[in-house]
């Protein structure tokens, strides 16, 4: 059957460059939630998406949504989105600057800018797609990839994966948050509280790639996906002496015969003010 | 330096100074608002002039990571409609051929200051070298043109890094000083004009601009919709249609690639001619550029003193090559290729000549010594009076 896209509606069609549609992602993707997370977190601040926002994106499936999105954007080369949002922050320092990207381009390739982005802080607010995988390439392992799982470019074991929230709050970003795609009514609350951040602002959103990823290490589909992360998800309970801080307390388990065991969730860091 | 202290942004007048000051005195005098780099000999002393400077007439300095990073934020700044500039030496030119390619792609105004020291790779970080010309060119992968301006001297470094931003912005494309080690730290004499002709990018729905007294065709030359502005600004690495969104189409991809390299040529004429030394009367014309040409010209002035006929082509837009120019010049003569390099110039001189010429290759971490031109002359066959 022939879908006519043009006659159907979206609730945020507005805010979504409508030639651009339908998107190129699989069925049962995180990143169209995700993509309506910020959204919805944008528009939250009371932000013009048209003249205030500049959604810059890298390569990959994550790249692919600064043309979706009806802000300024920018789809750079592969790594390079934190750059580039840096060169818009100090041509304009008023633009609000959003980079979306994906765990292989944000921290194997793009690794060292988000490094130096953090140690400087120049204000911008940094999402991670994170599921594991290089999904546009054909799902090779990532910086994030968990060790016993499985993908083309599996060699016995994969390398340890970065935890992304320990390296964010090793780096010194000034907001430091971490959910997942199943978290969409929570997380335009975060979100909007990260963009409103005056310095680094970093959501590891943890995300399912279940057509490429998912279906070899144990969350099959999109429907499964969801509970499994729900599932999993631990909110973190602060305490006085930081412990729920400790690398081993952030750290997400997975197992690739079931999927996501526990993911520890919630705002690890604010600005203090 | 004392004078550089001074918060106005064109400072006319005479100065004495090096080519990287007067490098960074030229983009500063353009227009420039945001500098990104990272520190490389022989190119760093831009960036530092740049740093002392800069802030003071309310532009932003920005010393980055890397020079993945210098080139890319350089592209993200003048998405907000405000003059960018990086500069570097070889191994960092290496680094920033990603951007470059994304630059040209994205006709993203931006102006690239290349300080060639002797390669390959670490090289000869404190001697000079000539040996990215063809990179200027072929760097990057894929198809584009970006113009290349080579001084020759201190005036040149202020006079053709002011073109390059004139021509960034009127063009909408990245475009490279290509100087070198000898011109970054030989200090003469320069004048900053009075009065300069700056130019800024064409806007949505406003007048067409004029370049040197050229309308500038918005058909080849489309008005950059930036950042903040009324509608989505939006561009990608990828093929593109006209709204800048992706077009992997095969007419889309041919129809861009080939305006992308029409806009250049077409305006081909406003960019910085070659200088013609003594060519009319010549047996033997010396092509060269940059501080080679400083040595080739000498050794001319000394070889005409003998009686020797000899005379110099030097280029002061690389790329897109001026060929015609060449050709008029050099027609019944004999040609001299002398460059600090293995054999780079001597591809696109007899590409377009379409003969054989002669070369004089040097690498040695110095520019080509008069005596060995004339020598090389003398054996062509310049004759004497």
């Amino acid at each position: 059957m022939m879908i006519d896209f043009s006659k159907i509606g979206h609730n945020l069609e507005d805010s979504l460059t409508s030639k651009m549609l339908p998107h190129i992602w699989c069925s049962g993707c995180s990143l169209g939630t995700n993509l309506q997370s910020i959204i919805r977190g944008i528009l939250r601040t009371g932000l013009d998406l048209d003249r205030e926002v500049v959604f810059v994106s890298g390569i990959g499936c994550t790249g692919r949504a600064s043309g979706y999105v009806e802000a300024d954007g920018f789809h750079t080369t592969h790594g390079r989105a934190i750059p580039f949002a840096t060169g818009v922050k100090l041509g304009n320092p008023d633009l609000e600057v959003i980079v979306f990207s994906g765990d292989g381009d944000l921290f194997a390739i793009g690794g060292n800018h988000f490094i130096h982005a953090c140690r400087r802080n120049i204000d911008m607010t940094i999402i991670c797609n994170n599921n594991s995988t290089y999904g546009l390439t054909g799902g090779q392992a990532s910086p994030t990839s968990f060790e016993k799982t499985r993908t083309p470019t599996t060699v016995g074991e994969n390398d340890p994966p970065f935890n992304l929230v320990d390296l964010a709050l090793g780096a010194g970003a000034d907001f430091v948050a971490r959910y997942t795609s199943a978290h969409y009514k929570i997380l335009p609350r975060v979100i909007s509280e990260a963009i409103k951040t005056e310095g680094v602002a970093f959501i590891d959103l943890v995300s399912g790639c279940p057509a490429i990823y998912g279906k070899r290490n144990g969350y099959p589909t999109g429907e499964y996906m969801v509970k499994n992360l729900l599932e999993a998800s631990k909110e973190i309970v602060p305490d006085e002496n930081g412990t729920y801080l400790l690398p081993e307390n952030t750290r997400i388990h997975f197992d690739s015969s079931v999927g996501y065991i526990r993911i520890p969730v919630g705002i690890f860091r604010r600005q203090e003010r | 330096m004392s004078e550089s202290r001074d918060d106005k942004r064109v400072l006319s007048g005479k100065h004495l100074d090096s080519g990287n000051v007067a490098i960074a005195e030229g983009a500063i005098a353009a227009g420039l608002h945001g500098y990104f780099g990272y520190p490389i000999t022989p190119s760093s002393t831009v960036m530092e002039h740049i740093a002392s400077r800069l802030p003071k007439v309310g532009g932003r300095f920005f010393q980055a990571e890397d020079e993945l990073a210098s080139i890319i934020a350089t592209i993200g700044c003048s998405w907000t409609r405000k003059k960018a500039m990086t500069a570097t030496s070889g191994p960092g030119f290496s680094l920033m051929q990603e951007g470059i390619g994304l630059a040209a792609f994205t006709e993203t105004p931006i102006v690239l200051a290349n300080i060639m020291r002797g390669g390959p790779s670490t090289g000869l970080p404190t001697f000079p070298g000539q040996q990215e010309l063809m990179q200027a060119h072929f760097g990057s992968h894929g198809d584009y043109l970006i113009p290349t301006f080579a001084p020759s001297s201190v005036q040149e470094c202020f006079d053709l890094t002011v073109e390059a931003f004139n021509a960034s912005e009127a063009l909408r494309t990245p475009v490279f000083v290509l100087s070198d080690q000898v011109l970054s730290t030989l200090k003469e004499r320069y004048i900053i004009p009075e009065k300069l002709e700056i130019v800024d990018r064409a806007k949505p729905n406003a007048e067409p601009i004029v370049w040197k007294g050229e309308t500038i065709s918005p058909e080849f030359v489309p008005p950059m919709n930036c950042f903040g502005e009324e509608k989505k600004a939006f561009a990608t690495g990828l093929s593109h249609d006209p709204s800048g969104h992706v077009d992997l189409s095969a007419d889309t991809y041919e129809k861009l690639l080939r305006r992308q390299r029409e806009k250049i040529l077409r305006y081909n004429h406003l960019l910085p001619e070659p200088e013609s030394y003594q060519v009319e009367d010549a047996d033997v014309v010396v092509v060269a550029y940059g501080s080679t040409a400083r040595s080739a010209k000498h050794a001319i002035n000394l070889l005409r003193k003998e009686g020797i006929q000899a005379g110099l082509f030097r280029l002061r837009t690389i790329w897109p090559f001026p060929d015609e120019a060449l050709r008029e010049k050099t027609k019944g003569k004999e040609v001299l290729v002398t460059e600090m390099s293995q054999g780079q110039l001597i591809w696109p001189v007899e590409r377009f000549l379409r003969r054989e010429v002669h070369h004089l290759p040097y690498y040695r971490g110095e520019i080509p010594p008069p005596s060995r031109i004339i020598e090389k002359v003398k054996e062509i066959g310049g004759k004497g009076k």
